[in-house]
Formats: C-alpha cells, structure tokens, sequence
C-alpha cells in the first residue's frame, strides 16, 4: 500500500475523533478543542494530497485554515466567557436559547 | 524508515486525540491537545511540508494554546464541576456510527485510485512563498480582514457591560 493513502486514513481517524469531541463533550471549551483537532485532520489530508501532486497549493490552504482557525478561536472564547459571564453556566445542552 | 516514523508519529497522534477527547480535566484535555499538535508538526516535517510545521508550532502550540489556558484560568472551575466529562447515552449512540463511517471510507481510500506522483517540490519554504504572494495574493489580504475582523469582535464580546 501506498504510504499517501496511510496518510489520508490517519486524517479521517483524526477528523471523527474530533467529531465524537464535539457530539459527546459536555463542556464548551472542550468542544471547540475538538473542532481544532477536525481542522488538523483536514490540514493532514491536504500537505498529504500535496506531496502526491508534487505542488504547495495545498500547503496554502493549510495556512488558510490555520488563519480562520486562530479567528474563531478568538470569537469563540470571547463567546464563551460572554456566556459563562451572563448566565453562570457552561454546559452544551443548558445553552438551547439564542436571546432573552 | 519512512513508514516507521509514520506509524510512531501517528500512533502518538492517534492516542493523545483520544486523550483529548476523553479526559476529564480541562488541563488534561489541553495537554494532550498540545501533545496531538506536536505530533502533527512532525507529520508534517515527514511530508516535507517544512513552512508549515513551523507555522504549525508558532501558532497552535504557542498561541492557541496559550488563549485557551487563559480562557480556562478566567473560569472560576471550582463552581462547574459538573460539567466535565463526557455525555454517556450519546458516546453510545455515537461511537458505533463513527466506526462505520471510519471503515467505509478508508475502504474507499485503499480501493480507490490515487494520482501517480508528479514532480518534487525542492525548496519548500521558498515555493510556498512564491505561490501564496502571487496566485493567493488576494485570498491572503482576505485571511488578514477575517484576523481583524475577529480581533475586533472578541474585544466587543469579552468587554465588561459598564
């Protein structure tokens, strides 16, 4: 077997980790630690496709989603301490309510 | 060798996203993450993806992890003790179905045929700069609107009420 495809299979396992982190955790910012990871595995597949294709365009799309990872990693704490700092709670399923 | 390095790199990817996933401490949760992270840094140093490694430390294992720290430690945790952990009926639920979908497609990815290998990229870090400035110039000027953009929401969303 080629080693691109163990490559590509690493990045799947490492994107449904990721996606059970974010079914299953109770806490918000576990959650988004799980989203980072999603993110890592679809940066792995890329440099990976790259490799085979002998090209860096998929390099720069891995810069690409390191860049909207870092913003929503700022938008999604400062949501989170919004949060915790109006209600007092920080439980995935207490937060069913966008206003009031 | 080159399949050696792959198979310890990914097992330590492997173990510390679980980790990451099922610990119980916010801190433990974030250790492993940052475990995962270097992993990945050395994955990519054996993809030859040198720039992006190195992106790949400056600004997850130092940055990210940083403000996720900071954001743990404004927390008062000692109150939210019950919202650690994991949910039990949906781990359940969702384990199975995560499983399945894993087999199926790596099932494809060893069945379906891949590009043959073309050409080598020789000097990586100088490649990448030269195609993000001049193909990606623009979705690069985007990427640091969207960083401002964010900068300036999370100033107004973390910002005391007066």
């Amino acid at each position: 077997m080629d080693i691109i495809k163990a490559y590509i299979i690493l990045s799947i396992a490492l994107f449904l980790i990721g996606l059970l982190g974010v079914i299953v955790r109770k806490n918000l910012i576990t959650v988004l630690v799980s989203t980072e990871l999603m993110l890592n595995g679809i940066n792995l597949a890329l440099v990976a496709a790259d490799k085979v294709l002998g090209r860096v365009d998929g390099q720069i799309f891995a810069f690409f989603v390191l860049t909207v990872a870092a913003a929503e990693v700022a938008v999604g704490l400062g949501l989170i301490v919004a949060i915790f700092r109006l209600k007092g709670y920080e439980a995935s399923h207490e937060i069913s309510q966008l206003r009031d | 060798m080159e399949w050696l390095i792959f198979f310890i790199l990914g097992a330590w990817l492997i173990i510390s996203a679980l980790g990451t996933v099922l610990a119980k401490n916010p801190i433990h949760v974030m250790l492993f993450f940052l475990s995962s992270l270097l992993a990945m840094a050395g994955l990519f140093l054996s993809l030859g993806a040198e720039l992006l490694a190195g992106l790949q430390l400056i600004i997850y294992a130092v940055a990210i992890v940083v403000f996720y720290v900071l954001a743990i430690t404004t927390i008062p945790w000692e109150k939210i003790k019950r919202f650690e952990g994991v949910y039990k009926t949906e781990i359940l639920t969702a384990s199975p179905i995560l499983l399945v979908l894993f087999l199926v497609m790596s099932y494809m990815v060893i069945k379906g045929k891949f590009a043959e290998p073309s050409g080598v990229v020789k000097d990586n870090v100088e490649a990448v700069g030269r195609t993000l400035f001049t193909s990606y110039l623009f979705p690069f000027e985007v990427a640091s609107v969207i960083l401002l953009v964010a900068m300036v929401g999370a100033i107004l969303l973390a910002r005391k009420e007066e």
